[in-house]
């Protein structure tokens, strides 16, 4: 999202063009640890277990300054769960007293009171629950049996130590359909800010393809979002969408009015204002893209010259439509648009540039009476933010008629 | 917080689309009419502006009536 930022109400971490111009790292998403007290189906670093070689208490208090002196507004910790690592407390802790927000996104098994006590003390601002689905449909996708009731004790806890509570939900095959009875449970439960991501085929997800959505679905997606926004925002509640939904079509103002009806998805934000951290220090430009994308690690470089000298921290400022491929090539988006969240392409294309779960493009195909589906072509290999690999199958629309 | 600086590789400048108030699909910044409705962008949105002016107005006399009251 980016625009003048014109309006002191705006969270930090929206960028404006200063922050393009100056190739701030407004939004810093951290994963401290990667492990976990969830089993998601979905998740894309596969946590469980912590990593061998996660950095020390001394390297990251050290990386809190390095972060601090880039400029960024908002670090948000996430993992795995950020509370399962002792240290968590100090990291919270330095972070604002280095002059930046602090969000903590956590899956809220174990968010106990005190947990939250302890990080409402050490400065913690705002802290996001992942509530996929309802019930039995949250507790499947998260792997533990009573998850979901788990999830909104912790947002009470939150919201009794007075920080700000906000919601994160996966959009998948299983979530789809609940999502407006979601929308109600969470605003009764106090959520004001509700962030929504499709489910992208990483990591365990590229295991479960028959829990993503398929690109024709974005004809469902984008009119039931740009609904909710609507409703929600009559209600108190903020629905942002991530990156990975879009683009454009007749919903996109709706869907992306932030106090401003002219704002629209402008591309993949990776490395110009969004910086992604690895629990064992290495440095990619958005966290959820695989390692192909590491621009190196601070126990080797300083995190300045990663961000400002290594190559695979350049490919969004340096890419042209010559990158673009398939459908994306040749759209008329596509100067803007840059074929949307490179993360979600690359996990289901194998590479940037082409990318299928685009409203625009599916009101495209189907006007000639035709639609998309991905087909798994090739499997993921088991490692943390790896991908399988997908093929589209364009077939006639069910009753529709073919113009191909 | 350290004052911005100013890079000699600046991250990409988005390029901005303007809205067509007729069928809210964005369209390229420099059309005089909708790629997507073909309507005319600039009366779509005096047209568009007129309106809310009236609602604005609508509301604040509404808000005074029920000051009133």
């Amino acid at each position: 999202m980016t625009g003048a930022r014109t309006s002191e109400t705006l969270p930090v971490r929206y960028s404006g063009l200063d922050d393009i111009m100056g190739r701030i790292p407004v939004s810093v998403v951290w994963e401290i640890t990667l492990a976990c007290d969830l089993a998601c189906q979905h998740c894309g670093s596969r946590a469980g277990r912590r990593r061998r070689d996660e950095l020390s208490t001394a390297e990251a208090l050290d990386l809190v300054d390095q972060i601090a002196e880039l400029g960024a507004r908002s670090v948000g910790l996430i993992g795995g769960e950020a509370y399962l690592r002792k240290d968590w407390l100090q990291i919270i802790a330095a972070i604002r007293a280095a002059g930046m927000e602090c969000d903590l996104q956590t899956g809220g098994r174990n968010l106990s009171e005190d947990r939250v006590a302890q990080a409402a003390a050490a400065g913690l601002n705002a802290v996001g629950i992942s509530i996929d689905g309802i019930g039995a449909t949250h507790d499947r996708l998260r792997g533990v049996i009573g998850s979901f009731e788990m999830a909104l004790a912790a947002m009470r806890h939150v919201r009794a130590h007075g920080l700000e509570v906000g919601v994160n939900t996966q959009i998948n095959a299983l979530t789809l359909a609940q999502l407006p009875e979601l929308m109600d449970i969470i605003i009764d439960a106090g959520c004001r800010n509700w962030q929504l991501a499709i489910t992208t085929a990483m990591g365990n997800a590229a295991d479960h393809p028959d829990m993503l959505l398929q690109p024709w679905q974005m004809l469902e997606v984008m009119p039931l979002l740009a609904d909710l926004a609507r409703k929600g925002r009559e209600r108190g509640l903020f629905l942002q969408p991530a990156s990975n939904i879009g683009y454009f079509g007749p919903h996109e103002s709706a869907l992306r009015n932030v106090m401003n009806e002219e704002i629209h998805f402008h591309g993949c934000n990776a490395g110009d204002t969004v910086m992604g951290i690895e629990a064992d220090g290495t440095i990619k430009s958005c966290p959820g893209l695989p390692s192909p994308y590491a621009g190196g690690n601070v126990r080797e470089r300083r995190l300045r010259d990663i961000w400002e000298n290594a190559e695979p921290m350049a490919f969004n400022r340096r890419r042209t439509l010559d990158d673009l491929w398939g459908y994306c090539r040749g759209c008329y988006y596509a100067e803007t648009c840059m074929a949307g969240c490179t993360w979600t392409a690359h996990a289901l294309m194998g590479r940037a540039g082409n990318n299928p779960m685009c409203h625009h493009r599916a009101l495209d195909f189907q006007s000639r009476g035709l639609r998309e589906r991905l087909v798994k072509v090739k499997d993921a290999e088991g490692r943390s933010f790896d991908h399988g690999e997908f093929e589209i199958v364009v077939e006639a629309l069910a009753d529709a008629p073919v113009h191909a | 917080m350290p004052t911005p600086r100013f890079m000699p590789e600046p991250g990409r400048i988005p390029v901005p689309l303007r809205l067509c108030r007729g069928c809210q699909h964005f369209v390229r910044i420099e059309n005089e009419a909708c790629d997507f409705c073909g309507g005319d962008l600039a009366a779509l949105e005096a047209a568009h502006q007129l309106r809310s002016a009236e609602v604005q107005d609508m509301i604040a006399r509404l808000q005074a009536a029920l000051a009133v009251h």
